[in-house]
């Protein structure tokens, strides 16, 4: 493999990238506000600046410059080399480049982020990009000077609403364009663009648009100051109070890979931040996705029911047991759920096979929604696969339905919450226990709610549409009296008096190995 | 009945004795701070005896590696808590070793002189304690009048008469108050005022003497074995002092003279202490000198300096300067440092493991009276009962440096 030289580091590069993007492949950060891995190259904001020097046996390109020398109280003729931005300039082999080993270098970054805040305004306070914003991080790392200027700063628009989930600050804003190019070249939907020029320039959104594409929200995460934020989130956290746990997104199929921020103290979270992963989202989430964080704490079962009425967890358990004490295997039906883990569902589909003695097994999950080319799948379950994997013979939910109608089943216990279709008919199922996490169709014809905890409370492994198995961390506690389904279902096991083999969710992996093997796994 | 007056032959009088345990502490007004001492007694002289620390123990170095380097700074305060400004700026020196900066030559002076002063208030409260608990109450009250006055200086230089917290990763809190050299010109007057009258008064009473003198002895061996450093080591004979041997901020510049004792007992540690009083009032007069009336006293860093707050109210750099050090934390490299200082009972060290982020990785310190006080049960032991009070006084055991 080719390599180059950077300050004292052999940096390897495929042809074709570029100084900046083969330093971050090998893990060298060079100072950057407009390059952004998943985008086109601008090369606009200047932070990126590397000296390059010349092939062997050509003169360096220097530029004479007039400087002023304070002992001598006068203008000295100087050379210094032309910098070039690391962000569009083409790695060779052999190419000697230098960083912060370069005084230049390093003098030409401090000029850049002093003029980048010329005219910043004093927000850092009110701020929600203070704590991960790169003008705090560098003004340190390459500048650590006042600014020169004494001048009244040049005044912006603030708080412009640009659509129904992003608030642009002009005065923030450094122009750096990564918005406008994420919205043309990922989104596919040029709806921004700068107008003006210099201290002037702001972004703004075409005459008569808003912004209200489905990837709005991935502008505010590719914007590296606080010039963009997100309603959503805007003044509601303070993020270096915030944790993050390596999560998988669970709004659709495509199962993008995310970190779920939230905060220790309240165990509430606050907000999804996509998680590179070129394999399956690149950089990227969608909105849908993004805010889909919410229903973890909406519309949530916290409480067990039995017969509609709220009851603790060991009578609702124990009431559960007796209903299916004795159920006849023929018409006992277990209903899994695309929208739980594999670890749920197995656990579920084991006490249908060797608890319950049934082989009748259906499927249920969320109605399936808008997709498109981009990341988002019509199918707004992130475990279908897992689900068709672990019991390929499981029947639909209308099959659910129609069998119900007809006074096939007597007893079914069901996981999950929502349902793809109406399910009125389940009413007529005697002896209906659910585990659901979310108030839905399932929970309102239950005799027994059992209530589950979210994917945010608990650990689960998931397969996507392309059959990529991912395990998503733990984030928060469970909520209320919930817990995570496959512990409910070792619990009903013991109740039952048919205790499982396993105990651990590590030896329950250990037991579920056999029907995920021979497909290719990610860990977060 | 029998008659009273029996012929007896004394050798047949035997008191039929047993060894005595005897509890003293943690909550005796005698143990300095919280500490136990089990002792056998045979009669009133000491069989054996069992020193147990640790009843003041608050996590010091764990609690360390919640907050940010600065936020440090209160905790050393309370180790030994009354020479707080000797911790303070040993902290503060070691972080800038790990740093590699140096402050500026005027804080140089000013924590010189805030140290000796620290120093002072150290060795008066340790002297004047001792001379107390042998009934000598006077000389006590008289040093801990200048002690309040040293107090009053700490207060109007930091705010704060106990704990300052007044030392900074790369200066210190404030720069000296206009009125600050007069004032430590006439505490220093007034404290050799004092000693003179206290010597006066202790050095030829019989009684104090008689108390001290040959009791709690130590062997030089002994001492360095054992890691004894400061005064409790030079009462020994041995000139060891961090000051001397290993100059830092501008110590190998001023002259001063290191007292050290023969005999290594109580006396001798009583004495040195005297001695060094004087000598911290000679360092201070030479740091007056030197201190400068204006420049500045923190480094020109903007990774571990506050920056003025009407800048943080008024221009964005001041803003992320100020932010990035309080809500991030000063970052020290990563690597690790052991820095060391002589604080009041002798090498207070720190060695601290930065792993480059805000907070710090482990501080573990090096308290000198841990050490000294490890030798307790050698200097008491075959002692009377009641020389424990002076010998263990004449260590000075500060609880909260001893147990962390």
């Amino acid at each position: 493999m080719p390599s180059f030289k950077l300050d004292d580091a052999e940096i390897p590069f495929e042809p074709g990238d570029t100084i900046i993007r083969a330093a971050h492949k090998a893990g060298v950060d060079i100072p950057h506000y407009c390059w952004h891995p998943g985008l086109t190259v601008a090369a606009n904001c200047r932070m990126c600046l590397v000296e390059v020097d010349p092939p062997p046996g050509r003169p360096a390109m220097m530029l004479d410059v007039l400087e002023w020398n304070a002992e001598k109280h006068d203008y000295v003729p100087q050379k210094k080399p032309k910098l070039q931005p690391a962000c569009q300039f083409a790695a060779a082999d052999g190419l000697v480049v230098k960083s912060q080993s370069s005084s230049h270098v390093t003098r030409a970054r401090a000029a850049v982020q002093e003029l980048l805040l010329l005219n910043h305004p004093v927000d850092c306070p009110i701020c929600d990009q203070a704590g991960e914003c790169r003008l705090q991080d560098y003004w340190l790392e390459h500048q650590g000077t006042r600014k020169r200027m004494k001048d009244e700063p040049i005044h912006k628009p603030k708080g412009v609403v640009f659509g129904p989930t992003i608030v642009y600050d002009a005065e923030r804003c450094i122009v750096c364009t990564r918005c406008v190019r994420f919205c043309e070249e990922v989104a596919k939907d040029p709806v921004l663009s700068v107008r003006e020029r210099g201290n002037l320039a702001e972004i703004t959104v075409s005459p008569g648009r808003e912004l209200d594409h489905p990837y709005t929200l991935m502008t505010e995460y590719v914007c590296p100051v606080g010039a963009l934020t997100a309603t959503d989130f805007r003044f509601k956290a303070r993020v270096w109070f915030l944790r993050s746990a390596r999560t998988v997104c669970t709004g659709c199929a495509t199962g993008c890979n995310s970190f779920t921020d939230f905060d220790p103290r309240t165990q509430e979270v606050y907000r999804y931040r996509p998680r590179e992963n070129l394999g399956i989202n690149k950089y990227w989430m969608c909105d849908e996705g993004m805010l889909d964080y919410r229903r973890i704490a909406a519309d949530r079962q916290l409480i067990a029911s039995v017969d509609g009425k709220p009851s603790d967890r060991e009578q609702a358990l124990a009431r559960a047991a007796e209903l299916f004490e004795g159920a006849p295997p023929e018409s006992t039906a277990v209903v899994l759920s695309a929208e739980h883990s594999l670890e749920d569902n197995f656990a579920l589909l084991e006490l249908a096979k060797d608890g319950l003695k049934t082989s009748l097994v259906y499927v249920t999950g969320r109605a399936a929604g808008q997709g498109d080319d981009v990341l988002r799948d019509p199918d707004k379950n992130p475990n279908t696969n897992g689900v068709k994997k672990l019991a390929p013979q499981a029947k639909s939910f209308a099959e659910l339905v129609k069998d119900a109608a007809d006074g096939k089943l007597t007893h079914v216990l069901s996981l999950g919450s929502h349902t793809p279709a109406d399910a009125a008919a389940l009413a007529q199922v005697k002896h209906l226990v659910v585990l659901a996490s979310h108030v839905g169709p399932l929970t309102e014809h239950a005799k027994v709610v059992l209530p589950a905890a979210s994917w945010a409370e608990a650990e689960g492994t998931f397969i996507n549409r392309n059959g990529l198995i991912q395990e998503s961390e733990r984030a928060v506690t469970p909520r209320g009296d919930s817990r995570p389904a496959f512990r409910w279902v070792h619990e009903l096991r013991l109740a039952l008096d048919r205790p499982p083999a396993w105990k651990k969710l590590g030896e329950l992996r250990a037991a579920m190995q056999p029907a995920s093997a021979g497909m290719t796994g990610a860990r977060p | 009945m029998e008659p009273i007056d029996q012929e007896l032959d004394p050798a047949e009088i035997e008191l039929p004795t047993e060894p005595m345990l005897l509890n003293v502490g943690p909550a005796h007004p005698a143990m300095h701070g919280t500490v136990r001492i089990v002792m056998e007694l045979s009669g009133e002289s000491i069989e054996r005896c069992d020193v147990q620390v640790g009843y003041l123990h608050r996590g010091f170095e764990k609690m360390c590696e919640r907050g940010t380097w600065t936020q440090v700074f209160p905790y050393v305060d309370r180790c030994n808590y009354v020479s707080p400004m000797l911790n303070n700026v040993g902290f503060a020196l070691a972080c800038e070793k790990l740093l590699g900066i140096e402050v500026p030559e005027r804080c140089q002076w000013y924590r010189m002189a805030l140290g000796e002063l620290a120093r002072m208030s150290d060795h008066l409260t340790c002297t004047g304690a001792m001379a107390m608990e042998l009934g000598a109450f006077t000389p006590f009250l008289w040093m801990i009048k200048g002690r309040e006055m040293i107090w009053d200086l700490m207060e109007e230089e930091t705010g704060a008469r106990l704990t300052h917290s007044f030392g900074r990763v790369g200066g210190m809190a404030h720069p000296p108050t206009d009125g600050f050299k007069a004032h430590a010109e006439a505490v220093s007057a007034h404290i050799l005022e004092i000693l003179a009258e206290v010597e006066q008064l202790l050095l030829g009473n019989r009684i104090f003497l008689d108390r001290l003198e040959n009791v709690g002895v130590i062997s030089v061996e002994d001492a360095i074995s054992l890691g004894w450093t400061g005064p409790c080591l030079r009462a020994c004979g041995i000139a060891y002092d961090v000051r001397k041997s290993h100059p830092y901020m501008k110590y190998g510049e001023v002259e001063f003279d290191v007292p050290v004792g023969q005999t290594g007992d109580s006396f001798d540690r009583f004495i040195v202490r005297v001695e060094e009083l004087k000598q911290s009032v000679r360092i201070i007069r030479q740091c007056l000198a030197r201190l400068s009336d204006s420049g500045p006293v923190n480094v020109n860093d903007p990774r571990v300096i506050l920056p003025p707050k009407e800048e943080v109210y008024s221009s964005i750099e001041g803003t992320i300067q100020h932010f990035k050090i309080v809500m991030e934390g000063l970052k020290l490299p990563a690597g690790e440092v052991y820095a060391f200082t002589e604080g009041g009972n002798g090498e207070l060290g720190f060695y601290i493991v930065s792993d480059g982020s805000g907070t710090p990785y482990r501080v573990r310190i090096r308290p000198p009276c841990f050490y000294v006080t490890g030798g307790l049960e050698r200097v008491i032991t075959g002692a009377m009962m009641a020389d424990v009070v002076p010998a263990f006084g004449s260590l000075n055991m500060i609880g909260g440096e001893c147990d962390r």
